[in-house]
């Protein structure tokens, strides 16, 4: 099978020399606008019917045992100061569920619906981390806490660079 | 001593805590997958919640449920929604109009009474088939699912009854409602069973997909919080209201419940009847055993 450029077919990805092929029992369709594909049970029907799902998924290893690829390893994001980030487009990913999310986990300033999982970020400003150490924990806390649940936003090229900076701006000027 | 200095060593020191502390793999031909660790023992019997979210004494007993869990919107999780079990709303859910379109078709492909046969029914019975699948079967060389049984034995019958389609779980349904009540009861001890169960519990814990979660990291590690709007449950005791109705699923097997927790923490789905769904849902089911089959269940 061919190997297709999903960097460029994914809008915001950086660089993704992990993928490869997808599994063969992979809910899958090539030709599909993003391939992975989601089940649609048709009321007394003895076929199952398939949609195209909202999102790609098929660059990122799945559960199957035919899946070859490996975890991203965790990555250092050499960070390079200055910070040159924008606290309103941070603040604006961290409630986007389709960006960051941050929301999901973290409890944020002037939210009615905090997710419970993650630390409260609030007072971060008076912590005196530095930019690159809060860049680094968005980037990839893997490094920090290797058995961490927070997703690896910057190895797994789920933010660019410039969002990543925008977030950390963000998280530095909470209260 | 500066800050930034400090923050370098720790970052170096994460990185060879890393290096030092990541688990082997079984098998070292095998890709290096991060797993969510501790990678739990696990009891195969609903009793070992106990020892994970400890919920197991309020939802153990149906008849005896705490009315007034079940109408705080803070507190309802710990029920492990066994309030929508039946006989919950026995007037009419979705979970009806599929157990008798289940009837129909199992009736019409069993009148020779070889589907029956083909599934493994001592003398016809269906009391008690579904406590005791998932099964290694010996015709077919591996571990498969009622489901996966269902859709072989249909098509032995010249029948297309696709695992995960509503008609195969409609007839699942039925074969189920025949066990009512009685414990889910299979043997994960010895041979391909134990092989099967100890994969699932590997692969529930193993990292996966965009965000990088295991299943664990949600039904382990965060029982009772709060994501996305939904409080996530215990592991334990889940299976027993198999295929369950859900108004945007119409009917949802195991399988497909699985995708759907695979797309909802960004994971590549698999297809229904997957190797490594079976083996999760062996797990899962013995994280069942000795709880009552009770369908048809709905669930929001
Ligand atoms: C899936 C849940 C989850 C998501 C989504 C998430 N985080 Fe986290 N985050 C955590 C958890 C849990 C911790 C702390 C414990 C750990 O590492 O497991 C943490 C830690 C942090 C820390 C370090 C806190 C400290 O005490 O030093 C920062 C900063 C942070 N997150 C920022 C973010 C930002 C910004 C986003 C959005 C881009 C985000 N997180 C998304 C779960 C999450
Ligand atoms: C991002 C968090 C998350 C992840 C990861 C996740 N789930 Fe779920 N799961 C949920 C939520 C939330 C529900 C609905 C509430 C509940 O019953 O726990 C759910 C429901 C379920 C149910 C149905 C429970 C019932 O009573 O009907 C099963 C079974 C299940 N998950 C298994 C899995 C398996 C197996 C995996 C790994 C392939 C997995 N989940 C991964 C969040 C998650």
């Amino acid at each position: 099978m061919h190997l297709p450029l999903y960097g460029l077919l994914f809008a915001g990805l950086a660089l993704c020399a992990w993928a490869g092929d997808w599994p063969a029992d992979a809910a899958v369709d090539a030709h599909a606008p993003t391939r992975t594909l989601t089940p649609k049970v048709v009321v007394n029907s003895g076929r199952l019917a398939w949609e195209p799902y909202k999102r790609d998924l098929t660059p990122w290893p799945s559960l199957s045992h035919l899946d070859r690829r490996p975890t991203p390893p965790p990555q250092a994001a050499g960070f390079t100061p200055p910070l040159r980030g924008d606290v309103a487009r941070g603040r604006a990913i961290a409630l986007d569920p389709a960006r960051g999310n941050c929301i999901a986990c973290h409890v944020l300033p002037g939210e009615d619906w905090p997710g419970s999982l993650g630390h409260l970020l609030l007072g971060y400003r008076k912590r005196g981390h530095s930019d690159a150490y809060v860049y680094q924990q968005i980037y990839d806390r893997r490094l920090i806490n290797p058995n961490t649940v927070m997703p690896p936003f910057g190895t797994f090229g789920l933010l660019t660079e410039q969002d990543i900076r925008d977030l950390t701006a963000y998280v530095q000027s909470l209260d | 001593m500066s800050k930034a200095w400090t923050e370098h060593a720790t970052l170096a020191l994460g990185l060879m805590l890393l290096l030092s502390a990541q688990p082997g793999a079984a098998d070292p031909a095998e890709p290096r997958r991060e797993l969510d660790l501790p990678l739990e023992r696990y009891e195969p019997h609903v009793r070992g919640d106990l020892r994970l979210s400890g919920t197991y004494p309020l939802w153990r007993d149906r008849s005896r449920l705490d009315w007034r869990l079940a109408g705080s919107p803070e507190e309802h999780w710990k029920l492990n929604w066994k309030f929508m079990d039946p006989p919950y709303n026995s007037a009419v859910h979705g979970g009806h109009f599929a157990l008798d379109r289940g009837e129909a078709l199992y009736r019409q492909l069993d009148r020779s009474g070889r589907f029956a046969a083909c599934l493994g029914a001592p003398r016809g019975r269906l009391k008690g088939l579904r406590t005791r699948y998932p099964r290694y079967r010996a015709d077919l060389g591996r571990v498969v699912g009622l489901e996966e049984a269902i859709e072989h034995c249909a098509a032995a019958q010249g029948q297309v009854l696709e695992n995960g389609s509503y008609d195969n779980s409609a007839v699942s349904l039925y074969i189920a409602s025949l066990s009512q009540g009685l414990p889910i009861a299979i043997d994960v001890s010895r041979g391909p069973m134990r092989a099967a169960f100890e994969r699932g519990r590997r692969l529930f814990h193993t990292r996966a997909g965009r965000l990088n979660f295991a299943c664990s990291s949600c039904h382990v590690r965060n029982v009772g919080q709060m994501l996305r709007g939904s409080h996530i449950t215990t592991p334990y005791g889940d299976v027993a209201h198999y295929p369950v109705y859900r108004t945007q699923y119409m009917l949802q097997s195991l399988h497909l419940r699985l995708i759907e927790c695979n797309l909802d923490a960004g994971v590549q789905p698999l297809r229904p009847g997957s190797r490594a769904y079976t083996d999760l849902e062996v797990f899962l089911t013995a994280l069942s055993n000795g709880y009552p089959v009770s369908v048809p269940a709905e669930r929001h």
